[in-house]
């Protein structure tokens, strides 16, 4: 008796077109679940240098002091919406003066200056897109700082308020 | 007697049943994983509404509070993406001296995010 083993040339085509056909459908259901990923700001919130700027902004900012609390000038620095200057009280009591630098794209830096000289430096690279800065007011209180950031989409992702606290 | 083979009726059921399992699973994650990212990023977005509406509620005055407005006061452009929405900021006597403050956000058909502050009567003493 002749018996025939293994699968035609026919049922291996048909078998791989149908495996295709469901690893076509995976990889674009892939690609655009990866699209919508991009879009959310969650996206952008979910980068590691953000939440590290976010938090050590927040935390100058309600560490302000007068003296000014925002100095017009810090070394080369001038307030800008790109720059912010900031007088910090310190926990070891002495104050001293903080510069956020958001104008160099995708990086965030932060320097310290006491009396003139700076004295630390510490840069974020690698973020979504470039954070800006403006003034947030709320009358009879000093001046809070808001802090802004797009995402590649052009929607806000960050819409941040800080304000200083009473010492 | 020459024996066909090839699959059975059965065998082939099965098999487009497996792959019907296999493809709607895939579709059920992918669509579910997209849901809840949309949720997470919406409640991102509200919660620093939220944020921004307790740094001014945080700051006035123990009694003129009850004169809030009781929709936000804050730019609300981060929350286009969630339109229609509505905000709400309700200012509640707990007992004398104390007030909660609750600001809340509605969107989409039943979401809804709350924050509560409380607040105490420091008999003038400035704590911004």
């Amino acid at each position: 008796m002749n018996r025939e083993r293994g699968f035609t040339l026919l049922e291996t085509v048909f078998a791989l077109a149908i495996f295709g056909i469901l690893i076509f459908i995976l990889t674009v259901m892939t690609a655009e679940m990866r699209g919508n990923d991009k879009r959310y700001p969650l996206n952008y919130m979910r980068h590691p240098q953000v939440s590290s700027v976010l938090s050590r902004m927040r935390r100058d900012v309600l560490d302000a002091t007068q003296g000014p609390m925002y100095p017009v000038s810090a070394g080369p620095y001038t307030q800008t919406k790109e720059t912010l200057i900031i007088y910090v009280m310190q926990p070891s009591g002495f104050a001293e003066t903080v510069v956020w630098d958001f104008s160099v794209e995708g990086t965030a830096t932060r320097k310290t200056f006491n009396v003139g000289a700076q004295v630390s430096e510490w840069t974020a690279r690698g973020l979504p897109s470039k954070l800006t800065l403006d003034i947030f007011e709320i009358p009879d209180r000093p001046y809070g700082v808001r802090l802004l950031a797009r995402d590649k989409a052009g929607q806000l992702a960050i819409d941040q308020i800080f304000q200083p606290r009473a010492h | 007697m020459r024996r066909q083979k090839g699959f059975s009726l059965v065998e082939l059921l099965f098999a487009l049943l497996v792959l019907t399992i296999v493809i709607t699973t895939s579709l059920a994650v992918f669509v579910e994983r997209t849901r809840r990212l949309r949720q997470a990023s919406e409640l991102i977005l509200v919660t620093q509404a939220l944020a921004n509406e307790a740094e001014i509620v945080r700051r006035i005055d123990f009694t003129p509070l009850d004169g809030l407005d009781d929709q936000f006061d804050t730019d609300l452009s981060i929350l286009d993406p969630l339109r229609p929405f509505t905000t709400k900021v309700e200012v509640t006597l707990l007992r004398a001296g104390v007030k909660s403050v609750t600001m809340s956000v509605r969107w989409g058909k039943d979401r809804e995010s709350k924050l509560t502050l409380l607040r105490t009567d420091t008999g003038g003493t400035n704590l911004w």
